[in-house]
């Protein structure tokens, strides 16, 4: 059971972490906050899924890593977008334009401008 | 960089955690701090935060399950996971490892064994310093044979060679040796007299393969005797001749005595000492090792009627140089046609020596021409036996992608869900890519051992059993090349990496969605399309490959059987009398009449003719009509003549059809001639040849200083007898003009005798009765029929079919295992439709008629390409197919059967099971 749930978050989890980490440097904290934020509240993500989904998109070489420290002088893991993640996150929101406008179709709604 | 961080992986792992841990530290303190804002108490924050985290231990073992998905880790482990995968499918594995190592281990051993035998250096201490030498004559022939004398000047004048040594090779009868020819020396011991490659008859003598060289072949050559020494000086020689041994006869002939040392032996009569023997399997600049060594200067000692060192017209040695210092093989050639040029004017300016040539030099060999000027026979069997080993190469390749393929449709399932666990696709096509190649890795060790063995196996019988003692002992190098297994094995692997690699390729994005639905239920169309392809093409190549082997068998039957106008159970007897001053030409005219007369009274002897037997071939003679001398120019045509007596068509069978015969003779040769039937349609087409005349001319044509020649006389014809044919197919030796044989040249001739019953009884008889009358002389027999085994046109196709069908047995083994495996995997694939319809009612019968129908669809399709194939091949093997038709009906019908027959069978054994299939345990599947 929580595979499936794992298998269907997996590729929506990549494009919302390259999205969030195309405005900039982020750790893994920030990230879930980011999230969290901009879709009002609506999607959480879960810690479980977070990192082996960030350890997996940087051994992609999508995003890579390095330690620094927060504003308030903290020692932390920051991921950033690579020229190659920045190709993939492209090609992901391609994609999902393509599933939400297929799936509105279907369900006869318009589709919002993503 | 993508390595470095493989590398962080892979040795900082530790580093890792507890990066991990850190990180996890931060957002726990990160995300309590964030509930503590909102209002929570510290402790309740501290917990909801880790309740939200959830067990790290849980995800960290994730994160481990894609490092391993992800990273290389190590090679070690991807090897580990591979080597477990083929111990799991030992019966891939095994099928596999087998079909891999078969094919490349025939190829090495086909390459080594050409290289070893066509590109083999001489056997010298420094052996790249060594070259050839011949000359490209006037005519556009190469010379490769020198006579003495030239040699003598060469060695003495050439600046461009440190050392110049001459060889030739002679088989002398050998004498006073002590001992008697062990059994299996004798020629029909021998895996050469077994398979009919050498005379059967053999004599009545013991011979030893002997090389007459140049005093200084070894210390050129740079070679140390094993025992004893070289030969000696002038002056040595005319006391006691020398002769040295090699150590493989020694051991052979005289099982390694060590008093052979300083015994005296007789060659051709004459006593030789003894002074040394040469290292085991020292070939010098031949390819067999011969049993003895004796100088150039003993010759005459042999041969006391040739004039070998003075005559500047015998081309008897072949020559060999190690090349000065600093001297290029083109500086070397240009040096010696300066001075080629000077010997012509020595020569006979009639001949081709007397003109210019240029020198051709090229590294050294043990054959008297480049490589690449090999004769057509030669360079046409090593094609053949390349092609077909090539062949097998390509049987094995589709076998291995065809068992890659049926195996990726069964592991699916196991390739789809390490997709889905998150392993990259690059990382799939290396997991396979490590498999494959140790797939390979196996079968390279495997054919290794299997080419070394066989190649053990060969060079052992080639030195001990393939030539009988007297020919010498054929030497190969018996390691494979290591050049070659590289090459065959590169072909093989990629081969089989390339088709190993097919599902990770086909397993793309598709795969995650389909692949986990179970569906091996049914075998994609594409692959099946793929493997009806393998299958048909392993069918056809073998098939191709057997089609030749037994049109080459059945022309080679054919070949002996086809009439040729005369009784091929006629006994040739030829006689060498010994040299020197105990037989003049007169009494071996008496010699022969005498043992003639003995001979009638033999039981069982019909006739006894003199003339040579019709089996070779004649020399040619131009033919006038109009009474003018004829010669090479104003000649009409150029016939075949052959001198023979009154009884020799009665004698060999061959029908008078018109006119009358010769006189039996009284005094001298009546000037008659008779025609054979073609010969006379030639000259006087449509008209009737008896009682015109004719002359005959051999000036310009080949032949020998004291011969018979049938020039002078008008001569008138007076018979017609029937068309004969010699060892040729085309009937280009079928005119013939016979010519009577003067009473007082009778020794010059053969002896055929036509015998009543079993030829081999009387020759039996034979023997013991010409050893009665001179032990010295020698006596060659056999029958025509045995003569004609030995000629080209019959002995090659024979040869390469001895070659063609094991490899072509070993094709069709191949194939059947393909087909086999093949169809194993289809059933297995199918078992639930079979359940399926089975529980549907379907009949065991029709279930197994249906699997057989899909199984058989890609044979019958390879039957066909096959046989298309071998209609390809036929038309190149035209050359040596003798009086078949080049689709011949039996050899294609009758092997497509048979192979159909054994398909049949491959994909029946597997199919049965398919008729077993439980439809419960089938449908179960779901």
């Amino acid at each position: 059971m929580a595979k499936t749930k794992n298998d269907n978050l997996q590729g929506t989890l990549a494009l919302l972490v390259l999205q969030s980490l195309d405005r900039g440097p982020m750790h893994g904290w920030g990230i879930t906050l980011h999230i969290q934020r901009i879709s009002d509240e609506v999607l959480r993500v879960e810690e479980g899924s977070l990192y082996p989904a960030l350890h997996r998109m940087e051994q992609e070489r999508w995003i890579a890593s390095e330690w620094r420290l927060t504003e308030n002088n903290r020692r932390a893991r920051f991921y950033r977008l690579t020229a190659l993640g920045r190709k993939q996150l492209n090609a992901e929101r391609e994609h999902w334009k393509k599933i939400t406008s297929a799936v509105a179709l279907v369900l006869g709604v318009r589709p919002a401008e993503v | 960089m993508a390595w470095i961080s493989r590398l962080r992986a892979l040795f900082g792992r530790e580093k890792l955690a507890k990066d991990l841990e850190e990180e996890l530290e931060f957002h726990l303190s990160m995300h309590q701090d964030a509930n503590i804002e909102r209002g929570m108490p510290a402790a309740e924050a501290r917990r909801e935060a880790r309740l939200r985290f959830g067990r790290p231990s849980l995800w960290q073992e994730r994160m481990g399950e894609i490092d391993l998905m992800m990273l290389p880790e190590t090679v070690l482990q991807d090897l580990r996971y591979g080597a477990r995968m083929l111990y799991r499918n030992a019966a891939f594995t095994i099928a596999a490892v087998l079909t891999l190592a078969l094919g490349i281990g025939i190829n090495v051993v086909a390459f080594t064994t050409y290289k070893a035998f066509f590109d083999r250096s001489l056997d010298a201490r420094d052996s790249g310093k060594m070259v050839d030498i011949a000359l490209v004559l006037h005519s556009g022939n190469t010379g490769s044979l020198f006579s003495y004398p030239d040699y003598e000047a060469y060695r003495d004048r050439l600046r461009s060679f440190s050392g110049l040594i001459a060889g030739t090779d002679e088989l002398l009868a050998l004498s006073d040796a002590g001992g008697s020819v062990s059994q299996r020396s004798s020629a029909g011991g021998s895996l050469a007299g077994k398979l009919g490659l050498l005379p059967s008859s053999g004599s009545n003598k013991e011979f030893a393969a002997t090389k007459i060289v140049s005093e200084n072949y070894f210390s050129v050559l740079g070679i140390a005797l094993l025992r004893g020494r070289t030969f000696g000086d002038a002056s040595e020689l005319a006391a006691s001749p020398a002769v040295l041994i090699s150590e493989n006869y020694w051991q052979r002939r005289f099982a390694g005595d060590p008093a052979l040392l300083g015994q005296t032996i007789r060659l051709n009569g004459v006593a030789f000492t003894v002074v040394g023997i040469t290292p085991r399997g020292f070939v010098g600049t031949g390819i067999t090792v011969p049993d003895f060594w004796i100088p150039l200067r003993s010759e005459p000692l042999l041969h006391p009627d040739s004039h070998l060192l003075s005559d500047r017209e015998n081309l008897c040695c072949r020559l060999f140089a190690s090349l000065a210092p600093g001297v290029s093989i083109d500086q070397a050639q240009a040096e010696m046609t300066l001075f080629a040029g000077q010997l012509s004017t020595l020569h006979d300016p009639h001949s081709d020596w007397g003109k210019p040539a240029t020198a051709l030099v090229w590294p050294g060999s043990p054959f008297g021409l480049p490589l690449n000027q090999l004769s057509g026979e030669v360079k046409y069997a090593v094609l053949l036996i390349m092609l077909a080993v090539g062949m097998v190469l390509v049987i094995a390749c589709a076998n291995i992608a065809s068992l890659q393929l049926a195996r990726a449709t069964s592991r699916q399932n196991e390739l789809s869900m390490r997709l889905s666990l998150g392993a990259s696709r690059r990382r799939l096509i290396r997991q396979l890519l490590t498999e494959s190649a140790l797939l390979g890795l196996l079968a390279g060790v495997v054919a290794l051992l299997f080419s070394w063995a066989l190649m053990k196996v060969l060079a052992t019988v080639a030195a001990e059993d393939f030539f009988p003692a007297q020919y010498g002992t054929l030497i190969f190098h018996v390691n494979p090349d290591l050049e070659i297994f590289a090459y065959v094995f590169a072909i093989s692997l990629a081969a089989g990496i390339l088709f190993g690699l097919v599902p990770a390729l086909e397993s793309s994005g598709s795969a995650i969605s389909s692949g986990l639905k179970a569906n091996a239920g049914t075998s994609p169309a594409r692959r099946r399309r793929l493997h009806n392809v393998f299958i048909a093409a392993q069918v056809a190549v073998a098939l191709a490959l057997m089609i030749a082997a037994s049109l080459l068998i059945r022309s080679s039957i054919h070949a002996l059987k086809a009439d040729r106008g005369y009784d091929k159970q006629v006994v040739n007897l030829d006689l060498t009398f010994p040299e020197g001053s105990k037989y003049n030409a007169d009494r071996k005219n008496a010699m022969v009449r005498e043992l003639r007369t003995r001979l009638a009274a033999v039981p069982g002897v019909v006739a006894i003719t003199h003339a040579n037997a019709p089996v070779y071939g004649y020399r040619g003679a131009a033919v006038s009509l109009n009474g003018e001398v004829p010669s090479a120019q104003n000649k009409l045509a150029i016939l075949s003549y052959t001198f023979v007596q009154a009884n020799y068509f009665q004698t060999l069978g061959i029908p008078l059809l018109f006119g009358r015969n010769f006189q039996p003779q009284a005094g001298p040769p009546e000037p008659s001639v008779i025609l054979s039937q073609s010969a006379a349609q030639q000259l006087w087409p449509g008209e009737n040849p008896i009682g015109r005349s004719l002359r005959l001319g051999t000036e310009g044509l080949f032949h020998r200083k004291s011969e018979l020649l049938p020039d002078g006389p008008v001569y008138q014809v007076i018979g017609v007898a029937g068309d004969t044919r010699g060892a040729t197919f085309d009937g280009s030796d079928s005119k013939l003009v016979y010519v009577q044989l003067p009473e007082d040249r009778l020794q010059d001739y053969s002896i055929l005798v036509r015998t009543q019953s079993d030829p081999n009884q009387v020759i039996g008889a034979i023997r013991p009765l010409i050893s009665s009358l001179d032990p010295d002389l020698e006596v060659d027999s056999s029958t025509f029929e045995e003569m004609l085994r030995l000629a080209a046109t019959v002995f090659l196709p024979r040869f390469a079919a001895a070659i063609a069908s094991p490899v072509g047995l070993v094709g069709l083994l191949l194939a059947s295992m393909g087909i086999y495996g093949t169809v194993s995997y289809i059933v297995v694939l199918r078992t639930r439709e079979v359940g399926i319809r089975m529980a549907l009612g379907a009949q065991k019968r029709a279930i197994l008629g249906l699997m057989l129908q899909q199984c058989m669809r890609p044979v019958l399709a390879g039957l066909l390409a096959g046989m298309f194939l071998a209609v390809g091949a036929s038309y190149l093997l035209r050359g040596a197919l003798h009086g078949l038709s080049t689709v011949d009906g039996i050899s294609f019908a009758g092997v497509s059967l048979l192979f159909l027959a054994i398909a049949l069978f491959a994909a029946y054994v597997p199919s049965r099971r398919a008729m077993r299939v439980e439809p419960t345990v089938a449908l179960r599947y779901e």
